[in-house]
């Protein structure tokens, strides 16, 4: 303690002797870990807001199947519409919105080409509240309701089959008994979302795709949405004790491609911050070794005068640890202003399509999170401490006679 | 009388080989209680590096230095900071003070690593400096102190914890010569008043005036030690 209150007015004083050296060690650190925290903040918006993009189209934040429709979503791997205990467990369980769909693989074709698609047979009323794809007609409009047996295609599809508004094309689908069921469908809307899910989605009445495939009231699947990621988890536990006997998941397991992509996101964090760190640690190693080199003969003195080589090493990382410590709470300080200034969210409309590919919303909505606060800056000061050991170390071996030599 | 520090055969080889320096070539003195003494000698000849021996800032490459009748050899760095604390109060050339630190904190920080009370430490560093004729100047930074004033705060740094001997080599080498003179009349009044053991290394003939034993020496050794 007495070592203490002798060494910390001593560095902290050490500090600012060279106040412009000190100050660009701040900037490197403050800016360092500022970067670290902006880009966690916007990988970690982008990351939400491309998959929430994604799963509002279809997948929802979860789905209920009957157990190997997943595998082989065929006609026989269809599962009967929800009973009173599902249907009460899909209103309880802090469940938002839900709709339930049969969906089937098919063949399209216009007068030009013949393209294998998924036809799903849906709700509108109930797909309004769940999906973007209602709001995404381009021309004409979205179903009517669940009756209506016109189609609702993809903009690209429409592109590739030649086919357009107001035309009919005939969809072939294999039925109940085994035969395959085909029918023509009038063309009353076009949506326009990315091309792999305009080639693969054709929408129609849930009932009267039921009617053609001639599977009573049975569906496909049922979709539902959260209004929070995190309850996911306890849904998808409430809705299985529900019904024992269906295949119930969550998103990361029904796309996995989505679910492997949610998991390294957290990488491009953490490969900006290992070059951070490594920038940081250039830095502080170099102005810390030049201020113990410039300071030979006084740290030669000290040790005349009765400081322990201990003393020495203890005043030099006591200074990196103000020093380092300084530029790591101005940098959070500074990350945590960025992301509050720009808390109305980035407007990404401008670049419009050339960001279309990373399917993110057209804002980005930057959030401050507790634990980066506390991980990285950690982090940060824990690696410059440790760095600047070595600057320590070289400064505890300084010799007492150098206190004698005559020039500095 | 016991000596406050005895050297015997002390010698010191810097390098090895070729390259080998003797700065030292068997060196025995004895530095007694009162001593007001002066080291001379042409550059080069080893003050240095004898005063680091006895102020046990450095080893001998053989011989033993005692302090107070204690061998150094065989000592820890760490016990060998201890004694310097306790025993030795050194003034060097230039850049005697820390920078960062006032006339007042430069003169107690030995009083600190002491662990002497903060009441305490204070008053008897301002009494030091005092003594020094340093009254009022007590908060100033070494930068705002001429060459000499920093060289009376260094002089009441070495005395401030009673030491058994101050070691000082070249204390007037960047001083004029009427700051040289009062420095000098300082010392030699406080080792007259309070008895203080001085030995100090010089090239300058206004210190050697004041000295009550002079020794030179020449190449590594001894030449001369006279009382007078
Ligand atoms: N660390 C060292 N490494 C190698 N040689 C050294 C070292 N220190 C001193 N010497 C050599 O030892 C000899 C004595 O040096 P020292 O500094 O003791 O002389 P000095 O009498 O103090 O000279 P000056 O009057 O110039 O201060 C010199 O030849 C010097 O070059
Ligand atoms: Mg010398």
């Amino acid at each position: 303690m007495e070592t203490f209150k002798l060494l910390a007015p001593l560095a902290w004083r050490n500090l600012w002797r060279n106040p412009r050296r000190t100050i660009i060690t701040l900037f490197v650190v403050s800016v360092g870990l500022w970067s670290i925290l902006a880009v966690a903040s916007f990988i970690s918006a982008w990351a939400q807001s491309s998959r929430d993009a994604t799963l509002r189209l279809l997948i929802a934040q979860g789905q209920i199947h009957a157990v190997g429709y997943m595998d082989d979503p065929n006609i026989s791997n269809l599962m009967p519409p929800p009973d009173e205990a599902l249907v009460a467990a899909l209103d309880t369980s802090g469940i938002s919105n839900w709709v339930a769909r049969l969906e089937l693989p098919g063949v399209v074709q216009s007068e030009y080409k013949t393209l294998p698609v998924s036809l799903v047979g849906v709700d509108p009323e109930a797909e309004r509240r769940i999906s973007s794809i209602p709001s995404k007609i381009v021309e004409g409009r979205y179903l009517d309701g669940p009756e209506d047996d016109s189609a609702v295609i993809g903009l690209n599809l429409a592109k590739r089959l030649k086919t357009a508004l107001g035309r009919r094309v005939i969809l072939m689908v294999t039925a109940e008994d085994g035969w395959l069921e085909e029918r023509s469908f009038d063309v009353v809307g076009i949506y326009d979302a990315d091309t792999a899910f305009e080639d693969t989605y054709i929408f129609t009445g849930r009932r009267p795709m039921q009617a053609m495939v001639g599977v009573g009231d049975k569906i496909a699947q049922i979709a539902f949405e959260v209004p929070e990621d995190a309850a996911l988890a306890g849904v998808v536990e409430r809705l299985r004790a529900a019904a024992p006997t269906l295949d119930v998941r969550e998103w990361r397991k029904i796309s996995l491609i989505m679910g492997a992509m949610d998991a390294t996101m957290g990488g491009v964090v953490f490969i900006w911050m290992a070059v951070m760190m490594v920038m940081i640690s250039i830095g502080v190693i170099n102005t810390q070794l030049m201020a113990v080199f410039e300071r030979t003969h006084e740290f030669g003195l000290l040790r005349a005068l009765g400081f322990k080589s201990r003393h020495v090493l203890l005043l030099v990382t006591f200074e990196s640890v103000l020093l380092i410590g300084l530029g790591v709470l101005i940098g959070m300080i500074a990350g945590a202003a960025t992301v509050w200034g720009l808390s109305d969210g980035i407007d990404l409309s401008a670049f419009g399509k050339a960001l279309e590919a990373f399917k993110a919303g057209d804002t980005l909505y930057l959030e401050v999170n507790p634990i980066d606060y506390i991980i990285f800056p950690l982090a940060i000061w824990a690696l410059g401490v440790v760095v600047a050991l070595w600057p320590a170390y070289r400064a505890q071996k300084i010799s007492p006679v150098e206190a004698m030599r005559q020039a500095t | 009388m016991k000596p406050i520090v005895s050297c015997r055969g002390i010698t010191k080889v810097f390098g090895k080989g070729e390259l080998a320096v003797h700065a030292l070539r068997g060196i025995d003195l004895d530095i007694m209680e009162g001593d007001f003494a002066t080291l001379a000698g042409p550059s080069g000849s080893g003050k240095t590096t004898l005063l680091n021996m006895v102020g046990a800032l450095d080893h001998p490459t053989a011989g033993e230095v005692a302090i107070d009748g204690q061998p150094l050899s065989g000592m820890s760095k760490s016990a060998l900071s201890d004694l310097r604390l306790n025993k030795i109060g050194f003034i060097f050339q230039a850049y005697n003070l820390v920078p960062v630190l006032s006339a007042r904190e430069n003169v107690e920080f030995v009083l600190r690593l002491l662990r002497v009370e903060p009441a305490e430490r204070r008053r008897r560093a301002d009494e030091a400096l005092a003594e020094v004729g340093l009254q009022g100047m007590e908060g100033r930074r070494p930068s705002a102190l001429s060459g000499g004033q920093q060289q009376r705060v260094a002089i009441a740094r070495a005395l401030v914890a009673r030491p058994r001997i101050v070691l000082a080599d070249e204390p007037t080498a960047n001083l004029d010569s009427t700051t040289t003179k009062e420095l000098v009349d300082l010392m030699y009044r406080l080792n007259q008043e309070s008895g203080i053991t001085f030995l100090i290394g010089t090239h300058d003939p206004r210190v050697m005036e004041h000295s009550k034993r002079h020794i030179e020496m020449n190449d590594g050794q001894i030449e001369s030690d006279t009382r007078g």
